[in-house]
């Protein structure tokens, strides 16, 4: 099936031609309203939409079945979920829940095409893993995932991705999420995608509730092509924190478009973007931050910063703020060029030559953003994927990256100093 | 015997010429000062000795152990033995103090033909230097000068000094920021590695630094000239009198 055979059609005609349930009729009407997403979209003008839209694949309709044990992560394959571990309560809802008017037309799209919503709840773990394999060929495959959370609670969401066996294919995927009254997420994303890769869009949706925090990590690397989309709506006294850190080398188009709506009074949100573009990658950021009549005494910084490491390289950059009121405290920023010449001559001014002072500085760069995440494991197997892509392979020594290592040495040594 | 040897040097920043013919010989296991009005040329000549991209060179020669250096790049010259301590060290984050140190040491180690230090081997001897230093612990596995207040940067620069065992240090206003504790303690730092072999350039703008490194040569840099050259009884000279009493106000 070609995804460009949605172009000009009505919902209703959608809806049969792909068979699917009416109840995914509201979702489509959303698709449909929308700009279809090509080149002249701001969202995808820098994705091949043409090869992703008008190429024949096979679709793959997840049939979910039983769910094996699993001791550390649900593991979900070509969109069904094989395995979990106990505390992660699963359910399968047939019933289509899309959020009405996310700007991303592929979010409504992938909600259309998604079997049931896979949700899930993590009742009895504070750490979720989520790992995703695709393993199908030239297919186009669409699901969704949905996570709860409890009032109250502290939960870390870890995503990986598999993919590649996955060559040539086209993933629709996303996550809504309800962070609830006074509870904790922390979400982090690792996914590598290489030049014959499945292109993956994620399209997600964040409600955060009262006094609720999403705190969101997003680490993009490789040569493949790939778009987050992401809305976050935040309710009063919730807060967002959105990190995104993007190494995109060779044709790669990678990026993040967001929209950071503050609908609550006292809502905080929090947007730093780290870019790092070798030769013809393309990278983009294009956020905004809403701040409605409702939301006085907000407080919203957005910050994006690109490398661009070759002439072929090119970020294009949109922060953006959209305000309705006066009674709050607001930034956006943004800035793009090489790397520090000050910083690069005082490395090369020790004997470290130039190439490793200039990987040094990189790392330093992309550091910033990856130490961020407290969890220590966790924290390596970023900086491994980074470095995998950086050097061609990890080869992590402890002073490298990981300043908890250091401090160990350290510790240890001090007995015997 | 001169070690570092700068021949009638010419040189740019931007369109603007700094230093005009400028010669100076550095003695071996001397400690050489170099003293003289605001924008005489002082910082541009260590600027130009390591190889700094501000600084276009247009005429004459810097020589080291005979060999002209100016072809030579930063790191090159650095592997070489010369150090510069910076007056203003750029902070870096994201880069880890050790980490840093430790690639430095270790490129200058394979260019000397010795093995590289293990993490293990390497820590421990950063500790140890650090510790003469009055240095916090904490700092050798912070981002490399990052936060650092002005005193911190420079214990900094001294530790990275020791350990990289340079032959020819340039000193540039390494007394700019200190208060008298942490003047006290670089100076000690950069006291400990006199031996008689290592040669130091104090480049200065006042004589405060001077007392507690005692120079051997006292040279006074005017507009982009060398234009006067005594013993450390110069000091004393240009402290009471300025440098009009040397012809060199400016």
């Amino acid at each position: 099936m070609k995804l460009a055979t949605l172009r000009d059609r009505t919902p209703e005609l959608i809806a049969g031609e792909w068979g699917l349930h009416p109840d995914r009729i509201p979702a489509l009407e959303a698709f449909c309203a929308l700009p279809f997403p090509d080149k002249k979209s701001e969202t995808y003008r820098y994705a091949d939409t043409q090869e992703i839209f008008d190429t024949e694949r096979t679709r793959i309709i997840p049939q979910q079945g039983e769910v094996a044990p699993d001791p550390r992560r649900v593991v979900i394959v070509d969109g069904v979920v094989v395995s979990a571990p106990d505390g992660v309560a699963i359910a399968f809802e047939e019933t289509d829940a899309a959020t009405k008017g996310h700007f991303d037309p592929l979010y409504s799209l992938s909600h259309a095409l998604s079997a049931p919503t896979i949700v899930l709840h993590p009742t009895e773990v504070d750490t979720l893993e989520i790992q995703h394999r695709y393993t199908q060929p030239d297919a186009l495959l669409a699901y969704r995932i949905r996570i709860e959370t409890t009032a109250n609670t502290s939960v870390q969401v870890y995503e990986s991705f598999f993919d590649a066996q996955a060559t040539g294919s086209v993933i629709l995927y996303g996550i809504d999420v309800r962070v609830a009254r006074d509870a904790t997420l922390r979400w982090i994303k690792n996914q590598t995608l290489g030049s014959t890769h499945s292109r993956v869009f994620a399209s997600h949706y964040a409600d955060v509730g009262e006094n609720g925090t999403l705190d969101l990590s997003t680490y993009d690397f490789g040569s493949g092509q790939g778009l987050a989309t992401l809305e976050v709506v935040l309710d009063a006294h919730a807060i967002s924190s959105l990190h995104h850190l993007v190494y995109a080398t060779e044709q790669a188009r990678r990026g993040t478009v967001s929209r950071v709506i503050h609908r609550g009074h006292h809502s905080h949100s929090d947007q730093v973007a780290k870019n790092i573009l070798r030769h013809d990658a393309r990278g983009i950021f294009d956020a905004l931050i809403k701040v409605e009549h409702s939301a006085p005494k907000t407080i919203a910084h957005q910050n994006n910063q690109a490398v661009l490491l070759d002439e072929g390289a090119y970020m294009a950059s949109k922060p953006q703020l959209e305000i309705y009121i006066d009674d709050l405290e607001a930034s956006h920023g943004s800035t793009t060029g090489q790397l520090d010449p000050k910083a690069l001559f005082y490395l090369r001014s020790r004997g470290i030559g130039e190439e490793e002072a200039k990987k040094m500085l990189i790392l330093a760069f992309a550091n910033t953003l990856i130490d961020r995440i407290e969890d220590k494991v966790l924290r390596e197997w970023i900086h491994q994927s980074f470095e995998a892509v950086y050097y061609g392979q990890s080869h992590v020594a402890c002073l490298e990256t990981c300043h908890g290592c250091e401090e160990n040495a350290l510790g240890a040594f001090s007995v015997n100093s | 015997m001169s070690i570092l040897e700068i021949k009638n040097i010419k040189a740019n920043i931007g369109e603007k010429n700094i230093l005009k013919g400028l010669n100076l010989s550095l003695e071996k296991g001397k400690v050489h000062a170099i003293m003289g009005p605001n924008g005489a040329g002082k910082s541009t000549l260590s600027k130009t000795i390591v190889g700094h991209y501000d600084v276009d060179v247009t005429g004459g020669d810097i020589l080291l152990r005979g060999e002209s250096i100016l072809e030579m790049e930063p790191e090159e010259r650095a592997l070489e033995g010369i150090f510069l301590s910076f007056q203003h060290p750029v902070e870096i984050p994201g880069v880890s103090n050790a980490y840093f140190l430790r690639t430095a040491v270790n490129a200058k180690r394979v260019h000397e033909g010795k093995e590289e230090l293990n993490a293990a081997e390497f820590l421990r001897e950063m500790k140890k230097t650090a510790e003469t230093l009055g240095m916090k612990p904490e700092m050798i596995s912070r981002s490399l000068n990052e936060g650092f207040s002005g005193g911190e940067k420079k214990r900094n620069e001294i530790l990275q000094m020791q350990m990289l065992h340079p032959d020819v240090i340039l000193l540039d206003e390494i007394d700019s920021g200190l208060d008298i504790d942490a003047l006290r303690a670089v100076s000690e730092g950069i006291n400990a590695m006199k031996d008689g072999e290592r040669t130091f350039l104090v480049i200065t703008h006042y004589s405060r630094i001077l007392d507690y490194i005692e120079p051997d040569y006292i040279h006074v840099l005017k507009d982009g000239q060398i234009v006067h050259t005594g013993g450390p009884e110069l000091v004393a000279q240009l402290e009471e009198k300025g440098y009009e009493s040397i012809g060199a106000a400016g």
